[in-house]
């Protein structure tokens, strides 16, 4: 608190000395035009103020150069981070589907055969498939069988089947690249991460309005007639593939851009609680990323490739039917997450749609079964504002689980399915193509990274800050918290009434509404201070202007 | 009035902790009450004596998501009376080198590698494999987003004052990174033919158990890429006018010094191939020097002799394990050598190794030895880091794709 009001003091004491300097703006010449000049009548209600003030904000964001200076644009308004859901690719609860469905906008259908956007490809796949199939045979039995990895017995089933799977993606991953790298020029450029950190932020509005947001309006008589106004939720996905292959051009899409309008694809609202589903609140700052700091080339995603390990720690009473849709479930928010955590770096974010689509392929797999996705992402705005008038969706084609092989007898493998195989080496045959209309419309022309940035202080200011934001440490002061104690006798009970009220919830204030550049800047010891007077007493912020 | 005593009266946390402040600078008093005891002739005790022994709690069985593994002691089934001195890819020799020579029974041909691998280097690379290279190390030193504790930084000025802990891409990770993207570089451009024949794993341990001069001694180590081959690898080599360094005399130290003594082990030597698989001839092995995880016993800092010992230790690891498997556990002179390649990095600096296993009789310095081949100390980059907020990679050497490619296509 000590430190918000030395700021506030700070401001207006500069805020006097401008003023008193401030001067009459001069008179244009072409002040007078021919026919009246209006300016556009504007609603005065409430809301619409509110709405414009909004909407100021998202067109500030646009307008910001560098893809990091959005991402801290995006945590501007809250100090100590958002109060995110959490969706995980290796979690999910009884049920998740209409859930992951409305908070990613996805359209689900479930295909046997690939989309025909593959068809091209048929031929070339049968011939790889054909040269490559007696080493995906031998890589299954040597991972399988003959293999003795020192095992470690306090791992859990399902960390176990996860390491299988991890191994066996690697082997296949590599047999196909190796072949098709000839075959295909797109191969070789393209770079293989292993274990990547993905991360994706968004706001999602459209839920009801929590009780505790209701009882916070309630404290105050203007909120009486806006106790239920919608409220944008902040949702944050993390995941961890075991393998992705990213190219410096992107992928085509599947469906043209014009079907994601489409109403065949409309998604159900689902307005209850995210909590009620079984997913959790983290307070964090909202990180984009899709496993790689902004400045690498290679910059859109292919094809990923996940476990399904998680599927055994599900109960047995979940069923059959929800297990396959938890699978789905994972296709759809990993292919979400990651390509928003890209559109991100194309310069939009969740207030400024894409203007193009952009699609993945992820292949969710325990090393035995697999199961084929392809995705295409259409839009990524659908906060409070945009929920309801955007009429785009994002569309996930998904197959079952499949057999990659029937059993293994006497070290051989029986029933290689080969027509799985040939949808996997059709996914990497899938060629990224360079697409006609601009690519980064949100970004700088010149300046698009903070790499690129000329101003020594600033540049590596920001490149401080932003690597400080994401990583989400823990602060070194604890969190502003209501001890149980004082919601006993302070809050439930008022025995202390005749007490100093020093606290926040005494004096009305919410710590927690913070701007993330309300805080001093780092002190100047008088002996850095550069020669002969300054009287800068604090370093200089770049935080964003939102 | 005073704050403190409605915190006194109320919060019951807030006062626990005053009173463990006021008890814990309590002064013991004179009460003389000893002294009367002793007058009424009351054999007075040391409370100490009775707090002296620690309570030795009963074991309880508490069924949880895995049995709860036995103490390590000596009533443990799998104790053994015999010590086995042990070394992992943990920790390091003494000695460096020296000593792995001495354990090893081996002789080295200093910067010389087999004639093959030194043509096959010079063969230019095309620019688009460089360019991935320069992708590939821009991508492990800074591109990648694990941010993760980094060492303590220590001023050795100010041994006290904490700096600010930087987060950051990990040893390990950065080390994964760079040689799996090499790998995959290399394979992506060699022939299909040669890759086919080749086999990539990670991460998989070794084990060779040996005596030397009556000592029981173990290696156990992590290859984190082991190429394997159909066919085992083979060097021509011409070792007429080499100039071999000999084994040393360690004295006075002795060559089983700072490896720990252990008695869980398994007796037999463990290769991770089984035997009926084609692709089971060890061909290279990368390991990886991570300076944080690798450490000396005595906590002193790893000089770079020691981190060229690991690899002939590693590679040695390898090639026995293998060697026995093929002809069995207790074989001392080889009928055919087995060649095995190492490359050790810390991600910077390369060491190039082969090592010519011919005997597994490493007792006393006559007779058959084993010979290692190696190039040391290439620097692949300057260096490669956030240089002001900008993305930088300094001096990169071309020279050492050339190498690491001829030891996967030799």
């Amino acid at each position: 608190m000590l430190s918000i009001r030395g700021q506030r003091v700070f401001t207006k004491a500069k805020q006097l000395t401008l003023r008193r300097y401030a001067q009459v703006a001069l008179t244009g010449e072409n002040e007078y035009t021919e026919t009246p000049n209006y300016p556009q009548i504007q609603d005065m209600a409430l809301q619409a103020r509110k709405l414009r003030k909004r909407q100021a904000v998202y067109e500030k964001i646009k307008k910001i150069d560098t893809i990091e200076e959005k991402q801290i644009a995006l945590n501007m308004p809250r100090y100590y981070g958002w109060p995110c859901i959490m969706l995980s690719d290796d979690r999910f609860p009884y049920s998740a589907m209409p859930l992951v469905q409305f908070y990613t906008r996805t359209h689900f259908k479930s295909i046997e055969t690939l989309p025909t956007a593959y068809s091209e490809t048929s031929e070339l796949a049968d011939s790889i498939v054909n040269e490559i199939k007696s080493q995906v045979e031998d890589c299954i039995v040597m991972e399988n069988i003959s293999i003795r990895r020192s095992d470690d017995d306090q791992l859990e089933e399902s960390q176990k089947e996860d390491n299988v799977a991890k191994n066996i993606v690697r082997q296949i991953n590599r047999i196909i690249t190796n072949n098709a790298a000839d075959k295909v020029p797109h191969i070789l450029p393209s770079q293989v991460d292993y274990d990547p950190r993905h991360e994706a932020f968004w706001f999602m509005g459209g839920s009801n309005v929590p009780d505790n947001v209701v009882n916070w309006r309630k404290q105050y008589a203007p909120l009486k007639d806006r106790l239920y106004e919608p409220i944008d939720r902040p949702v944050q996905y993390k995941g961890t593939p075991f393998l992705t292959v990213r190219n410096h051009l992107p992928l085509k899409p599947f469906v043209p851009y014009s079907e994601a309008t489409n109403p065949e694809f409309k998604v159900e609202k689902f307005s209850y609680f995210p909590e009620s589903v079984g997913y959790t609140v983290e307070f964090r700052h909202g990180t984009n990323i899709p496993g790689f700091w902004p400045g690498d080339l290679d910059e859109f995603g292919l094809l990923s490739f996940h476990g399904r390990g998680h599927i055994l720690n599900r109960k047995e009473s979940y069923g059959l039917q929800d297990n396959l849709e938890a699978l789905h479930c994972q296709a759809m928010v990993a292919s979400f997450g990651w390509l928003l955590a890209q559109a991100n770096y194309q310069g939009f974010t969740s207030y400024n749609d894409i203007t193009y689509p952009l699609s993945t392929q992820t292949v969710i797999t325990n090393g035995h079964f697999i199961s084929l996705y392809a995705y295409q992402l259409n839009t990524i705005t659908m906060n409070i504002d945009m929920i309801d008038k955007n009429m785009k969706h994002n569309i996930c084609f998904g197959t079952a689980p499949m057999k990659l092989f029937e059993t293994i007898e006497n070290s051989q493998v029986k029933g290689l399915n080969q027509d799985v195989l040939k949808m996997l080496v059709q996914f990497y045959l899938n060629t990224p193509e360079a697409r006609e209309h601009e690519m980064k419309p949100y970004l700088g022309k010149d300046i698009q990274v903070i790499a690129d940035i000329e101003d020594d202080n600033r540049r590596c200011w920001l490149e401080d800050r932003y690597k400080h934001l994401v990583s989400n440490r823990p602060k070194h002061n604890l969190l502003p918290e209501v001890y149980l104690w004082e919601k006993i006798y302070k809050i439930k009970h008022k025995t202390r009434f005749f007490e100093a009220k020093r606290r926040p919830f005494e004096l009305g204030v919410n710590p927690y509404k913070r701007r993330l550049d309300e805080h001093l800047p780092p002190y100047i010891p008088k002996a850095l201070r550069p020669y002969p007077k300054a009287r800068k007493k604090f370093e200089t912020t770049y935080y964003p202007e939102v | 009035m005073k704050l403190s005593r409605v915190l006194y009266a109320q919060h019951i946390g807030f006062m626990f902790k005053k009173h463990w402040l006021i008890q814990g600078k309590r002064v013991p008093i004179d009460t003389g009450l000893e002294q009367y005891l002793k007058d009424k002739g009351i054999q007075v005790e040391d409370a100490l004596d009775f707090i002296k022994e620690p309570e030795v709690h009963e074991r309880v069985d508490i069924i949880g998501p895995y049995e709860r593994a036995l103490p390590l002691d000596e009533n443990h089934p799998n104790y053994k009376e015999r010590p086995c001195y042990t070394l992992t890819n943990m920790n390091v020799l003494l000695e460096g080198i020296s000593q792995a020579q001495v354990l090893t029974k081996t002789v080295i041909a200093e910067d010389k590698l087999p004639l093959r691998i030194e043509e096959l280097a010079q063969l230019p690379a095309p620019k688009a494999v460089h360019e991935g290279v320069k992708k590939a190390i821009l991508s492990a030193n800074v591109f990648d987003c694990e941010q993760k504790k980094l060492p303590k930084i220590k001023d050795p000025e100010r041994p006290a004052y904490n700096f600010t802990r930087i987060l950051g891409i990990t040893d390990r990770r950065r080390n994964q990174i760079l040689t799996n993207k090499l790998m995959q570089l290399i394979e992506k451009s060699s022939d299909v033919d040669v890759t086919q024949s080749k086999y990539v794993l990670n991460d998989i341990e070794c084990r060779t158990v040996f005596d030397k001069e009556n000592e029981l001694i173990q290696f156990k180590d992590v290859s984190n890429i082991l190429v394997t081959s159909n066919k085992p690898l083979k060097h021509e080599i011409d070792d007429r006018d080499i100039p071999f360094i000999e084994i040393p005399d360690l004295y006075p130290i002795k060559h089983t010094v700072t490896l720990p003594k252990q008695h869980f082990y398994d007796e037999v030597s463990k290769y991770p191939i089984s035997s009926n698989m084609l692709s089971k001839h060890p061909h290279t092995t990368w390991l990886h020097y991570n300076a944080t995880e690798v450490k000396n016993l005595y906590e002193e800092p790893v000089t770079p002799i020691q981190v060229l010992g690991r690899s002939l230790t590693h590679t040695f690891t390898i090639a026995s394990s293998f060697a026995k498997q093929l002809y069995g556990e207790d074989i001392k002179d080889l009928p055919e050598p087995v060649y095995v390649n190492c490359i050790q990095t810390d991600g910077q600096r390369y060491h190039f190794g082969v090592l010519e296993l011919n005997t597994l009789n490493v007792s006393g310095t006559d007779g058959t030895k084993n010979v290692w081949f190696c190039k040391n100390d290439v620097k692949l980059y300057d260096s490669s880091r956030y240089l002001g907020g900008m993305p930088a990679l300094e001096n990169y050497n071309p020279a050492v794709y050339g190498y690491i490619n001829a030891f996967y296509n030799c």
